[in-house]
């Protein structure tokens, strides 16, 4: 059999070969100077279009376009709702193929990944990029090109139980780091809290966590002016050090598991403080029960040398190159970015509008907790829109792991996190 | 249901007497033995013969159309990817990328991610496949041969773990094995001992993967050994018995030869599914903590999520060897004595 | 009834192990039903978890029974999905891919047991050989060739590719080479066809063996998510898994209520295969006569 079998691969591999005539031609997508789309011609969209958009917002999104529908007669809008499992695995796929569709909401993460492969057409002229958030519209951009719009935004902002920060003599939140670690330890002496404040130990995505400190002390996570991936400058390092002490001091959990109960511990006061988005208001409040809105309360990062600074993510909406109908295509993502669609989507979906001037929309102009992720998000960054981003920082979130539980010193960590970045390169 | 023995299971019963044909029948049933036809020349009849071959491959020609259509260039594709430097860009020209010969084998074997998740899956199969089969085999014959009664719902109970969605297994197994509080540890406590971190220390997670994993796909190892079990003609059994043989000896001497085909399937695909282990660690750990649950399988999706298709197809296919030698040794090892 | 000491002549139930009394195996059964007990409590926790609301879920440590039972989740997922159209996919698709993998795996697992053909050795090391290949390689050049079949956003393109899998042959393959091969001459002896002995008598004692790949092919195509999500492009071709998938999972959070209200109406049709397959383990070898 192992005869056989050596033979089956042999002529598999020797077919493989001849039917290649390989090698790259050279050019290759997203690269060379920065380009904006064709201009969009005006008047009334027309046709029809498909429209990719993941989970809640892909069934939600229909109550959406009846409105564009009705002030584009004529006009059709094909909602396809994909799950967020594996919705990346589609993209590729269809990349690949070269079956996209027309318009998609894609996560800011791949932006990158799908300019590279030549797949999305970019932003006309007609589309005002300073009406978003200057971050949100950062994870738009690779190589200086913008493709598409930021469609909704979220940042990570702190969360403390307010009844419990007073128990331990706190009636405001923290400003600063020192601020921050104070009153962690005084949930734990005072408050009868088991651990400070939930900070992830490491693993995927936990650069989500340590990155806003960095950026509040002036971190940039690229250098050679946006060439080269940059992880182990000095600011990260004290943010990295800063995040350590909270594990060496016994403040945070070094063996939480994988998947952690944020929730709960929340609101039985066993982990009182953590750092996240604006779904865990909705979900903490659950779990809590009635009443619990009143016990928490959200506050921006506390603030380094340059301010607080925080993580800026959400979705996109970006057009594929090869639709058959750009013009209604760009209509519709530029119709997305209306404040006023904007402020109607947040009331369809909680989704936080990523164009500034929506906030002033009465029905988020109120909410108190929602004005501070609406402050946060004017000075939230992102990371960049490199193809390899998703590798490199892998190798970030590892080291950030090893720091944490096996107090490995940052300065190696990082190092060697840089090493691993370097050579994988940023892929452009 | 227990009736029917009584008639068909008559001495006299047509066809074969099975206990004349049972210890080692003389044929060329091993599982090697599937393309020496030399035992059976002795037909010696060429009509024969080529109707026999003529017939064969109108049974294997659906089977093969649809190999050639969906498998076989996926195949061949994905091994020329697996000597380029193809990358989630490429995927749309497969063929304007650089071969780049082994480099990306050479790449991952020099990985040290890569080897500590080979080493993990090396322990994983390596403990993880006797285990299951053990628990399968016992009770598939539990269930066959041991009770007569309420077998229906112990089958069904049995399989249920495999047809349960992993996501509830994953949360319901993250409360067993929670530490403190956890209902294993608990249990433990109860005896004295205080149980591990299971899944915050790097040292017991792998091993906390493995009973998970057991208890999950013992159920399917498990149907296959009672269909296996079938094939086992009860009368054997009787005349062993008659014979003085005890239960251990009925099963080692009688159940076991007639299982072997059966087991050597149960055990090559297990091994194959083990060794691809992926499921597990990435509900329960992502890898973790500090890779000690990275398996190779997983960190392999994990280059095809960052778009290194290239180096994640040669990884692929350094699983396939290990498999593959894998399985040619237990096809060497359960080979029938002819 | 297997208290037995009748003379010899007296054929047993075969499911009775010879010698051993009743009084022996009652710690069995107590064995047994402990094993049980640890092995469906996830699923028993599943389906109660299913009535329960988002809060109570997320929980720790978890509840066993729900504090308020509601339908709540439940109705939530069949106001949202258009239950029928997915079902009807989910069902069609797996069915063809079992009744194929039945067939065809079948027919050529006899082929490599028991006949003698040129080239069989280099069809079953082709076999065995994808047996061995991660799916995960293959997948996007599958996928391309699908699409230029044009096959995308079609049912063929959900089961063409699974009509066949190396792993039914392999099982067919094993579970044919453990039958007599006298069956087979005399088949021929008495003069029967190649073809007509396979269908007459070697199909009739694979029972078990097909019960066991019909069961372990449902579930397969049944639970698959992946191609079902690449290769439907509109949410008419979604299976029921894709279009569970689409609400319990979110950019950040997990709703666990409807996942578990998902995976809970999955099962059921799983169920009622099992229960029907499962009939063909007890019949066995004893309806076809070789005893």
């Amino acid at each position: 059999m192992r005869r056989t079998t050596a033979i089956t691969i042999a002529c598999m591999t020797a077919t493989a070969l001849t039917v290649t005539a390989c090698g790259r031609d050279g050019e290759n997508g997203g690269s060379g100077a920065a380009q904006t789309g064709a201009a969009v011609s005006s008047g009334k969209a027309t046709g029809e279009i498909t429209v990719w958009a993941m989970g809640a917002e892909g069934d939600n999104l229909p109550k959406l376009t009846k409105d564009f529908e009705t002030a584009n007669p004529g006009v059709k809008v094909k909602v396809t709702a994909i799950p967020w499992d594996a919705a990346h695995d589609k993209f590729t796929a269809a990349i690949a193929a070269g079956k996209t569709p027309d318009v998609a909401m894609v996560g800011t993460t791949w932006m990158g990944e799908f300019a590279a492969s030549d797949a999305l057409d970019p932003t006309p002229s007609q589309v005002d990029k300073s009406a978003f958030f200057e971050g949100a519209q950062k994870t738009t951009e690779v190589n200086g090109t913008s493709y598409g719009i930021p469609w909704y935004v979220e940042t990570r902002v702190l969360f403390y139980r307010s009844d419990l920060a007073k128990k331990a003599g706190f009636d405001a939140a923290p400003t600063d780091w020192q601020g921050l670690k104070d009153m962690a330890k005084a949930m734990q002496t005072k408050a009868g809290a088991k651990w400070g404040i939930g900070l992830q130990a490491g693993g995927e995505g936990s650069w989500q966590t340590l990155m806003p400190f960095a950026w509040s002390d002036g971190a940039d996570l690229t250098k050679d002016g946006g060439k080269a991936y940059n992880f182990d400058s000095p600011q990260i390092l004290k943010a990295a050090k800063y995040y350590q002490s909270f594990f060496t001091d016994g403040i945070s959990n070094k063996a939480a598991p994988a998947t952690p109960t944020t929730e709960p511990d929340f609101a039985k006061g066993t982990v009182p403080m953590f750092i996240s988005g604006p779904w865990m208001m909705s979900a903490v409040e659950k779990v809590g029960g009635p009443g619990f809105k009143d016990k928490y309360n959200v506050a921006p990062i506390p603030a380094g040398s340059a301010g607080s600074s925080s993580f800026v993510g959400g979705s996109n909406f970006v057009v594929f190159k090869n639709t058959k109908n750009r013009d209604t295509s760009w209509k519709f993502v530029s119709w997305l970015a209306d404040p006023k669609v904007q402020a109607k989507w947040y009331t369809l979906s909680t989704d936080l509008p990523s164009v500034k001037s929506a906030w002033q929309d009465p029905t988020l102009a109120a909410d108190k907790k929602l004005a501070v992720f609406g402050k946060q998000l004017e000075t939230a960054k992102a990371p960049p829109s490199f193809p390899t981003w998703e590798q490199a920082v892998k190798g970030l979130d590892t080291e950030l792991e090893k720091i944490t539980k096996s107090g490995e010193d940052p300065a190696t960590g990082l190092k060697s996190a840089q090493q691993q970045a370097d050579s994988i390169g940023t892929g452009m | 249901m227990t009736a029917h023995t009584g008639t068909t299971g008559s001495p006299t019963g047509p066809v074969t007497p099975p206990p004349a044909a049972a210890p080692g029948r003389p044929d060329d049933r091993s599982p090697r033995g599937a393309g020496d036809g030399g035992s059976r020349t002795s037909r010696g009849r060429g009509t024969a013969r080529a109707r026999e071959g003529r017939a064969a491959w109108i049974l294997a020609i659906p089977f093969c159309l649809l190999f050639l259509a969906f498998t076989a260039w996926p195949v061949v594709q994905s091994l020329f990817m697996s000597i380029t430097d193809t990358r989630a860009r490429d995927l749309r020209k497969p063929f304007s990328v650089n071969i780049i010969g082994f480099d990306n084998f050479t790449k991952a074997l020099s990985d040290p991610i890569f080897r500590k998740a080979a080493a993990n899956t090396a322990y994983f199969v390596l403990v993880g496949v006797p285990l299951t089969l053990v628990l399968a085999l016992a009770a598939a014959l539990a269930l066959d041969k041991g009770i007569t009664r309420f077998r229906a719902i112990f089958r069904l109970g049995f399989y249920m773990p495999v047809i349960t969605s992993i996501v509830a297994v994953a949360v319901v197994w993250r409360f067993l094995l929670q530490d403190p509080g956890g209902l294993i540890n608990t249990v433990l406590g109860w005896v004295g001992i205080s149980g591990p971190n299971w899944l915050g220390d790097p040292d017991w997670s792998m091993p906390a993967l493995i009973i998970m994993a057991a208890w999950r796909n013992f159920g399917t190892a498990m149907i296959i050994f009672l269909a296996g079990l079938q094939a086992v003609p009860a009368e054997l059994h009787e005349a062993a018995a008659i014979d003085g043989a005890n239960a251990w000896k009925r099963f080692r001497h009688v159940t076991l030869p007639l299982l072997r085909p059966t087991m050597l399937f149960v055990m090559v695909t297990t091994s194959i599914g083990y060794l691809q282990v992926f499921e597990e660690p990435f509900v329960m750990t992502k890898g973790g903590p500090l890779n000690s649950t990275m398996t190779v399988s997983y960190y392999t999706y994990q280059q095809f999520g960052f778009g290194n298709y290239g180096l994640a197809s040669a990884m692929s296919y350094l699983i396939f060897v290990v498999i593959a030698i894998v399985t040619a040794i237990q096809f060497r090892l359960l080979r029938e004595r002819t | 009834m297997s208290v037995d000491t009748a003379p010899r002549r007296v054929a047993k139930p075969r499911s009775g192990m010879v010698g051993s009394s009743q009084g022996g195996k009652w710690w069995l059964y107590v064995i047994l039903t402990v094993a049980l007990v640890a092995v469906v409590a996830p699923f028993v926790w599943m389906v109660l978890g299913s009535f329960k609301g988002e809060g109570e879920l997320r929980q720790v440590p978890p509840t066993w029974l729900p504090e308020s039972a509601s339908l709540d989740n439940y109705t939530q997922l069949f106001d949202k999905l258009s239950f029928g159209q997915f079902f009807t996919n989910s069902i069609v698709v797996a069915v063809v891919v079992t009744i194929g993998n039945l067939v065809f795996c079948s027919m050529l697992g006899y082929a490599l047991a028991m006949l003698d053909f040129k080239g069989k050795r280099f069809i079953f090391v082709a076999v065995m050989t994808t047996l061995m290949i991660p799916g995960v390689v293959t997948f996007v050049p599958l996928f391309v060739l699908v699409a230029n079949a044009g096959l995308i956003d079609s049912l063929p393109g959900l089961f063409l590719p699974f009509l066949v899998s190396p792993f039914g042959v392999f099982l067919m393959r094993q579970f044919i080479l453990g039958l007599p091969k006298d069956l087979l001459d005399a088949g021929r002896v008495d003069g029967a066809g190649e073809l007509r002995i396979f269908w007459k008598i070697i199909l009739p004692l694979c029972g078990p063996a097909l019960a066991t790949l019909g069961i372990l092919t449902f579930l397969g195509s049944w639970n698959n998510f992946l191609w079902p999500l690449v290769v439907a492009q509109s949410e008419d071709r979604y299976t029921l898994p894709v279009a569970l998938a689409l609400y319990s999972t979110g950019q950040n959070s997990t709703n666990y209520g409807l996942l578990l209200a998902g995976a809970t109406v999955v099962i059921v049709p799983i169920l009622v295969v099992f229960l029907i397959f499962q009939k063909r383990f007890i019949e066995g070898i004893a309806t076809t006569g070789l005893k």
